[in-house]
């Protein structure tokens, strides 16, 4: 009975603790608060990214808290970005990552450096910046400590997108959110590219199968000599400029294809086999 | 040494040297280019009207409309401008944490002396900024940057002199052209001192229909002083985050909305050109006829509607409303939420944090007031608003 009454206190201390318990400079040993809590939203979010806000709106974000530690004279920024779903905070991650380094079993995805980190679980994005007095310093084991403790505390998926894994892995380079004009067009609104050694894939998912045929049919009057090819539920082929050999099929909902091949056979080739992996 | 990268390949080669960038003398320039071409095209296009303008004391001849990278994706948007004849292209090291940097040094690939580069660093000290020219250098493909701009200052306090000296050290060893400043806000104070200050070229600030005249009279004295100044934001964001649904959106996307709001800004004498974001060709091949193109009466009439529907409900969070109302409502503060919930489509957000407002401050009943004592300098319906927030949340 007892027991129970302190698993309640705890449950009850855990529920009003606050969401940003995520929060704490305590997470490594050494650092301590600095300063005051950051706080932004859509409409403000300049004043901090003063120069870079619109690449967080593109993605959907929705606020951003953070909190700036210190340890001595080093100090340590922790923004932690609420995007408007998982997959836009996986998005916006996706596109920050330093290409040439892996990515880590962080939450949905990270990568930790020697003085910074960032990684995405559920529907948050999160940065960690430092400032050593010493630019040299190899302080990996502090970034990778606050992103394991702040990945306690912080709710979501810890899976990347589904679709990610649709995507061919033979030659695969990077897996990006696109998230508006998909290959520079605007009928493919947000998607998924991937690109390869050579040519990009894409994935893009519709409302319906009757929305995604719709998107197929302007794309089919937009590129001159485009031609039917027997790819998904409906496919198209065609050499257009600046995307060169490119194959784009509809699978229900989905629209997806392969551009920037050396030819559209070379290109409905590989998008069969993208087909294939679509449900 | 730096690795020439190209769109389709990525494959490293040799970049020559040499300097072809068009150097202009006075006034303005127009020429024609088929943004087409002749290979494969999807779509007949209609050639377009180059404009360009100098640059300030850069001397550079730039053509008014640029392109702004920053949330540009996909190469072949980049590609596409390059081939309409575009010439200034900026981007940021900040931008995806350097991908956009190499996105479009891929995508420049050979043309890239033929062009304008812009990127910026937002590094606060003198090896911060080393390293970020370095590493700017490479992602683009290249042995110097035309404009390299002190990212996102407010004011002068924001700019030291070790950075200054950065620039001009960079620029003596032949890694920069000029030096510049960006800046989004404190604008009227900056760039005034930066005309007094001398030691920058060009400004990159924003700039556009729905902006205070006060603006204008800052702008004009950075040009007398010999400043280039380029112009972004030039579409007054909300636009963008106007969506379908939204009561604003037929209205905002009717066909020429976006453009009137682009020839606005190119048709100001004292602004060289304009960096639009551009994420998709039709984009591009939208702004590319904001060139040459007069404002026309009807592209006056769009903006005047678009004023006039931002006016009553769109707060600056300027502040000259603070402390005005006599039952001591915190109107910035409840405007803020209704902005969440009607601006940004965020009504639990905006919900939220009018809760959080101290209880019983957001209360006192606007709809039972007679006679607001709240005028606000933009032209926003205050007591309408505040009613809509307490209806809205309360």
């Amino acid at each position: 009975m007892r027991a129970a009454g302190l698993l309640l206190t705890m449950m009850l201390a855990a529920g009003t603790s606050g969401a940003q318990d995520y929060l704490n400079c305590h997470f490594a040993p050494g650092w301590e608060p600095s300063g005051t809590r950051r706080d932004y939203a859509a409409n403000n979010l300049f004043e901090y990214k003063d120069g870079g806000a619109e690449g967080y709106l593109s993605f959907g974000f929705v606020r951003m808290q953070g909190i700036t530690c210190a340890s001595g004279a080093d100090t340590l920024d922790i923004d932690v970005s609420e995007m408007a779903d998982a997959d836009s905070a996986y998005g916006i991650f996706a596109a920050n990552v330093d290409s040439s380094l892996p990515i880590a079993k962080l939450g949905m995805g990270g990568q930790v450096e020697r003085q910074s980190a960032s990684f995405s679980k559920g529907k948050y994005y999160v940065e960690l910046v430092e400032v050593a007095a010493n630019p040299d310093k190899d302080d990996t084991p502090t970034m990778q400590a606050f992103a394991e403790k702040m990945l306690e505390h912080m709710e979501g998926r810890v899976t990347p997108p589904e679709a990610l894994a649709w995507f061919l892995k033979q030659d695969l380079a990077s897996v990006r959110l696109v998230p508006e004009s998909v290959l520079g067009l605007r009928e493919l609104r947000r998607g998924y590219v991937a690109k390869y050694k050579q040519g990009q894939a894409f994935l893009v998912q519709e409302d319906s199968p009757e929305a995604a045929a719709a998107v197929l049919k302007s794309l089919r009057e937009k590129f001159e000599g485009a031609a039917p090819v027997n790819v998904g539920d409906e496919a198209i082929q065609a050499t257009v400029r600046y995307l060169d050999g490119i194959c784009i099929f509809r699978k229900g909902k989905f629209l997806g294809g392969y551009a920037n091949m050396p030819g559209p056979r070379a290109a409905a080739e590989q998008a069969a086999e993208l087909a294939a992996r679509v449900p | 040494m730096t690795q020439k990268t190209s769109r389709r390949d990525f494959l490293s080669a040799g970049l020559s040297a040499g300097l072809t960038l068009p150097v202009a003398g006075a006034g303005t320039k127009m020429g024609f280019f088929n943004p087409a071409g002749t290979a494969a095209p999807e779509t007949a296009a209609t050639p377009v009207k180059l404009d360009y303008k100098v640059l300030g004391r850069t001397g550079l001849k730039v053509t008014t409309v640029g392109m702004g990278c920053m949330i540009t994706s996909d190469p072949s948007v980049v590609e596409q401008a390059l081939d309409a004849g575009i010439n200034y292209f900026d981007t940021a090291r900040g931008y995806q944490h350097g991908n956009n940097e190499r996105m479009v040094g891929a995508a420049l690939g050979a043309k890239r002396k033929q062009i304008v580069l812009s990127t910026k660093t937002e590094a606060p000290d003198k090896a911060g900024m080393q390293r970020h020219l370095e590493e700017s250098l490479r992602e683009l493909n290249t042995d110097y940057i035309d404009i390299w701009y002190l990212h996102g200052k407010s004011s002068a306090d924001e700019i030291h002199d070790d950075m200054i000296e950065m620039q001009q050290l960079a620029r003596q060893q032949g890694k920069i052209r000029f030096a510049g400043v960006s800046t989004h806000s404190g604008q009227q104070q900056l760039l005034p001192w930066m005309a007094q200050k001398g030691a920058f070229d060009v400004v990159l600030c924003a700039y556009n229909f729905a902006m205070d005249p006060g603006m204008e009279q800052a702008i004009a004295t950075a040009a007398k002083a010999g400043l280039g100044v380029v112009a972004m934001k030039v579409m007054a964001g909300g636009i963008r985050s106007v969506r379908p649904g939204d009561p604003m959106y037929p209205k905002l996307t009717q066909p020429g909305a976006l453009l009137a709001a682009l020839k606005w800004v190119v048709n100001k004498p004292n602004v060289a050109t304009t960096v639009p974001s551009m994420t998709d060709r039709d984009q591009l091949e939208e702004n590319l006829k904001a060139m040459g193109s007069p404002l026309a009466a009807h592209d006056e009439k769009l903006l005047a509607a678009h004023l006039e529907m931002i006016r009553p409900v769109y707060c600056r969070m300027c502040g000259a409303c603070s402390g005005a109302c006599r039952k001591g409502l915190p109107v910035a503060d409840m405007l803020r939420c209704l902005t969440y919930a009607d601006g940004y489509g965020q009504f639990a957000l905006g919900r939220e944090r009018f809760l959080e407002l101290a209880a019983g401050r957001t209360g006192a009943g606007c709809a039972n007031c007679t006679g607001c004592t709240v005028e606000c300098p933009h032209g926003v319906h205050v007591a309408e608003r505040l009613e809509r927030a307490q209806e809205l949340f309360g």
